[in-house]
């Protein structure tokens, strides 16, 4: 069966995601502190919450309901994190706006342009060890798949092997900056959040 | 140091209250969160709308500037804060009376990125927008980088000149055209005695002996061009007025408006007493004076210091400086 990427795909899609990422917070506030202020699982409990709130009422109109989903991470405000997944989220919404419907293969390159948008509003590029270079492999990864499940699973074998290969270099951007020679031979948390965020989908 | 205060996470909610309550023939609270103040009589069918904002503390900057003939709708967050993206988005809507929303505010780096992602939700409720950043903080960067620099007493300016457009009811791209002239107008440069305190912080932004200054402070405290003793008040209108005139020099005969600020706890007597250094060095200059301004226009809370600001007008911003307009705070 063909399926396409739909408002409804997302709406069932937060009803796994909200409860996984609620679990993992307090692993990801660790892996947070270790480098930065140790807030990322708050952020992403309060992402959660708000995706949650807003499931199942989202429109059909696809641009509107990612809209909709950006818009969890930038209540509250605040976290550097949530708004780089509030302009990622932006940018898809922007592309599917007046869309009801988009094809699987369409969302490789969905990440592509969100991977770009979210550099220059955060000033971090390809290999600074950020939640960047996961996106991005993963945008490679997903690249004329159209099975939602084997899309996750290619999507975490590249996010796994992307966090193998940064994790003895040091973090270049952000926060984790400051303690450049202490991140080496740790993961990056944002990188790990978006793993989350990965096996949530599952 | 010593503050009026009750709980200092309620600070500014119980300000917008305060603030509110007394003046509601030109303020309403507006959003879910209250941190948006709108026009009381607004939006204004067909006008352009104008929003700013940022962190509180600089009263009547931002909010204070709501009016006729002025700002629409303005976001405001914690004590040097940027107020949220939803917070700026909510305030576009409360200011866009049908011809678009446009944003003038400083250039700091968490406003940019909340107003920009604010105006990318706008654009999807089919709302254009547009944006003029104030970087008039001469002392923030070198002329080289002046795209870098910081927005502070200037914006005053602007939010006159764009709020007079706007009443013309010129289109969107006309109003930021002038607003953005009246921005590029602008220089400023700033000097602190003494620092403030952040409510949720309790202690002092920074440190200064009891006999020094430092010139070229910015309006959160962020350093300046050098710190010493304390000089006179001649000398700091001096320096103040060489550094304005060597960043944009004056054309013989060209208006200029002045404005000498107080950034806080610096009394009206104090700026009149720079004011005379002000006049005369702009009349050497070759300048004509248009509208002086001496007061409380952009502070930073209870901050003892000043800043020079020169709005280099022409015969298309001088009338819309001069253009009828009123909010609390000032009345032209």
């Amino acid at each position: 069966m063909t399926t396409q990427l739909t408002a409804e795909t997302l709406s069932r899609a937060i009803g796994r995601l909200a409860p996984h990422l609620e679990s993992v917070a307090a692993e990801l506030n660790q892996a947070d502190a270790r480098i930065g202020d140790g807030d990322l699982g708050i952020t992403m409990t309060k992402g959660a919450r708000e995706l949650r709130a807003v499931a199942g009422e989202l429109p059909d109109d696809l641009g509107a309901a990612l809209m909709t989903c950006a818009r969890a991470f930038t209540k509250g405000g605040g976290s550097s994190y949530g708004t780089l997944l509030a302009t990622g989220l932006m940018t898809a919404a922007k592309a599917c706006r007046g869309k009801s419907t988009v094809d699987w293969t369409a969302v490789s390159g969905l990440l592509d342009a969100a991977v770009v948008a979210m550099a220059d509003r955060g000033g971090a590029s390809l290999g600074d060890k950020t939640v960047l270079d996961t996106i991005d492999a993963t945008a490679r990864a997903l690249v004329d798949l159209d099975d939602p499940a084997a899309m996750t699973e290619a999507a975490l074998a590249a996010t796994e092997d992307t966090l193998d290969r940064f994790r003895d270099r040091p973090n270049r951007v952000g926060r984790a900056r400051m303690f450049a020679e202490k991140s080496i031979g740790l993961h990056d948390p944002g990188m790990l959040a978006f793993r989350e965020i990965l096996c949530g989908l599952r | 140091m010593k503050k009026i205060l009750n709980d200092p996470y309620r600070y500014v909610d119980e300000m917008l209250a305060g603030l509110t309550a007394a003046h509601p023939q030109y303020y309403v609270l507006v959003g879910d969160d209250r941190r948006v103040v709108a026009r009381a009589d607004g939006p204004v069918d067909g006008k352009v709308g104008l929003v700013s904002g940022g962190g509180s503390g600089h009263l009547p900057i931002f909010t204070g500037y709501i009016g006729p003939g002025l700002l629409d709708a303005c976001a405001i967050g914690d004590v040097f804060a940027s107020p949220s993206v939803d917070q700026v988005a909510d305030a576009m809507r409360a200011a866009d009376g049908g011809a678009g929303v446009l944003s003038v505010y400083g250039n700091y780096g968490g406003d940019v990125m909340n107003f920009d992602m604010a105006a990318e939700m706008l654009e999807f409720e089919d709302i254009d927008t547009a944006t003029v950043l104030l970087r008039d903080d001469v002392a923030s960067a070198a002329p080289e980088e002046a795209e870098r620099r910081r927005g502070v007493a200037g914006m005053v300016y602007a939010f006159k000149i764009a709020g007079a457009a706007a009443d013309t009811r010129a289109d969107l791209a006309e109003v930021t055209r002038l607003a953005q002239k009246a921005a590029d107008a602008c220089r400023s440069v700033g000097a602190a005695l003494t620092p403030c305190v952040v409510p949720q912080a309790g202690v002092p932004t920074f440190e200064i002996g009891d006999d020094e200054m430092e010139m070229g402070m910015g309006i959160h405290g962020e350093p300046g061009m050098w710190r010493g003793a304390l000089r006179t008040a001649d000398e700091i209108a001096n320096e103040m007025v060489d550094r304005l005139l060597d960043d944009k020099p004056v054309e013989a005969g060209a208006p200029v408006s002045p404005l000498v600020n107080s950034l806080g706890a610096t009394p009206p007597e104090e700026l009149y007493i720079l004011y005379r250094v002000v006049a005369n060095r702009l009349e050497e200059a070759g300048a004509e004076i248009v509208m002086p301004l001496v007061g409380r226009y952009a502070t930073s809370m209870e901050m003892t210091g000043v800043s020079l600001t020169f709005c280099h007008l022409d015969e298309e911003l001088a009338p819309l400086l001069q253009a009828p307009a009123a909010c609390a705070f000032w009345r032209v």
